[in-house]
């Protein structure tokens, strides 16, 4: 019989999955600094403060330090970010701390991933001036990519999202364009500190290998077949490496449900 | 008796001209200077260059007609996706877009606060930001009643001279016309207190040839001096002052109100598309005389409900909050 500790897939949606699995890879973070992004990586991050890393410090890129909400913020400015910061500044103030170098971790979205996890956010299509499809633009997203000294992705896993090549790099991931040529460099040479780590989508999570530094599954969540990944993986993705990841807690979901979301904001079940 | 500076809405937004460069303050749908650009829409306003980022204010002035370009870092509603108006003018090349970082717009406002020309960063380096292919800064500069508001391009790459710290990036100031701020409080004189993120409105105020301040209240001068380390801009760096009370909404502001969640639903639900956006403005901006009419039309029971609680500044979802 099931241990009553753990959930069976089918206990959970999704983008529940997502969610509790972003928040376990905050565990290593207790006691750190995080630049996080609106949307899932912030449920994600308010979760992991209550059942991984209560001692993680989050700054916002609208300038509050160490920000507490008590309900979870759909707004980059979210007045829910203000109360109970340590410090409520501006914008610059909230940024300047990625370029000074003292982010321990970023935390961030993104509409496309390639296989080098670098992100675009900013358009789809081939002409950037009458795009197929406008997005929000870089926002945080590159400086946070740039310049973290660890860099977390999540989003939902679709063929169309996930693929050889982004349309326009917003957020730079192991291989970056160096300009003014645009040649295709590894981050390193051009003096970015940090990387993608991990990304986690609502099938799996995906890290990059140690020598080509290109996208390969770690684990795939309960109930989900590694092969499913590959098929909706928009590049032949490495599933050789592939383990079935712990399964979800009961108590994981019971705080995610209870106390992260417990209005479901954020329309994950 | 100090000369006041506190004038309409009307007047104020009379100086905002044709071509201007300007920046909105605030952030998404956050402290955003909201009745204000529904004035500048009932004042007809063209080729309005938009600077930092293209969000909920600036995006019912895209819906409307009144921008001809937008340089920035942002061009979402947060939760609510992408700014609908903007997106449908991009995809259609209606306004010419030259994108840049968020780190950017506060380097460009802070060069321009310092009096310099340019800072110098590190700030997009491996990326399509520095792509020279969607460099549209020079196109933008011609589009703009005053060019030498804009830089002639977007950056030239350097060695670091001084600590051999390798190549860095000439990032030019951001020079602004107006920028337009909806803050909490301000005194007659211009001195600002503001709740809540500055955002970049601290640095770009003093990097803008005019600064209008719409507030919710207009307070003595003397109050917010009796505790001048609570003010974030100076009276020095204020051209006019307009009272305006519920100014930001449909947005948020902190200690005064929640965001209208069904008004912000339906706004990008219609501006999705021409017709809807026309539908919308008739009905908001247009179906209004001016702001006073605007909050008769919300109504005292729909504002009600978004009033902020203390000590929080917002209203908790568990206590009437909208979701």
């Amino acid at each position: 019989m099931m241990s009553e500790k753990f959930l069976k897939a089918g206990d959970f949606t999704a983008a529940e999955a997502m969610i509790i699995y972003g928040s376990r890879m905050l565990a290593p973070f207790n006691g750190k600094v995080g630049i996080i992004g609106i949307g899932a990586p912030l449920l994600a991050t308010q979760l992991a403060k209550l059942l991984h890393c209560p001692d993680m410090k989050m700054i916002v890129e609208t300038g509050q330090a160490d920000a507490n909400p008590q309900e979870v913020p759909i707004s980059i400015m979210d007045s829910r970010l203000t109360y109970g910061s340590s410090w409520q500044m501006g914008d610059p103030e909230g940024l300047f701390p990625l370029m000074r170098g003292e982010i321990d971790f970023g935390f961030i979205g993104g509409a496309q991933i390639d296989k080098y996890g670098n992100l675009n956010s900013t358009f789809i299509g081939t002409d950037y001036n009458k795009p197929h499809k406008r997005l929000a633009g870089t926002a945080g997203a590159v400086d946070i990519g740039g310049y973290a000294k660890a860099t977390i992705i999540t989003m939902a896993h679709q063929k169309r999202r996930i693929l050889e090549k982004v349309d326009y790099l917003t957020t730079p991931g192991w291989m970056v364009k160096k300009w003014p040529e645009g040649t295709m460099v590894r981050r390193e040479e051009i003096g970015l500190p940090g990387g993608p780590i991990a990304f986690i989508s609502s099938m799996g999570i995906m890290k990059f290998d140690d020598q080509t530094k290109i996208m390969y599954v770690d684990q795939y969540f309960p109930g989900v077949d590694p092969k499913a990944i590959k098929e909706n993986t928009g590049f032949d993705i490495d599933i050789s490496r592939a383990r079935e990841a712990d399964p979800i807690e009961r108590e994981e979901i019971r705080v995610l449900r209870e106390i992260a979301d417990p209005l479901n904001i954020y329309r994950t079940r | 008796m100090k000369k006041s500076k506190v004038v309409s809405l009307t007047e104020a937004m009379q100086e905002v001209h044709n071509g201007d460069c300007i920046v909105l303050g605030g952030v998404v749908e956050d402290r955003r200077p909201m009745g204000a650009a529904y004035e500048l829409i009932r004042q007809g306003k063209k080729n309005l260059i938009l600077l930092g980022e293209c969000s909920l204010a600036e995006d019912v002035l895209v819906g409307a007609g009144c921008v001809v370009a937008y340089r920035g870092t942002y061009s979402a509603i947060g939760a609510f996706g992408i700014s609908p108006s903007t997106k449908r003018f991009i995809e259609a090349g209606k306004i010419v877009v030259d994108d840049i970082g968020h780190t950017d717009v506060c380097l460009g406002a802070m060069a321009a606060m310092a009096g310099s020309p340019f800072i110098a960063t590190r700030t997009t380096f491996g990326t399509d930001v520095l792509n020279p292919a969607y460099d549209n800064v020079a196109k933008i500069r011609n589009l703009a009643r005053n060019p030498k508001t804009l830089p002639a391009k977007k950056y030239v790459l350097m060695e670091d001279p001084f600590y051999g710290t390798g190549t860095v990036q000439l990032h030019p100031a951001m020079r602004i016309d107006v920028h337009i701020i909806h803050v909490q409080y301000v005194g007659e004189e211009g001195t600002v207190r503001i709740d809540g993120s500055l955002v970049f409105d601290h640095f770009a105020a003093h990097a803008a040839k005019k600064v209008i301040i719409t507030a919710e209240q207009v307070v003595p001068e003397e109050y917010l001096r009796r505790d001048p380390n609570r003010n974030q801009i100076p009276c020095t760096s204020v051209d006019m002052v307009v009272e305006l009370p519920w100014g930001a909404h449909p947005g948020q502001l902190l200690n005064f109100y929640d965001m209208d969640i069904p008004f912000l639903t339906e706004y990008v639900g219609k501006a999705r598309t021409e017709e809807g956006f026309r539908e919308w403005a008739d009905s908001w901006v247009f179906g209004v005389k001016n702001h006073l009419e605007y909050m008769d039309k919300l109504g005292a029971s729909r504002l009600e409900k978004i009033r902020a609680l203390p000590p929080f500044g917002y209203r908790p979802r568990m206590r009437g909050g909208s979701k």
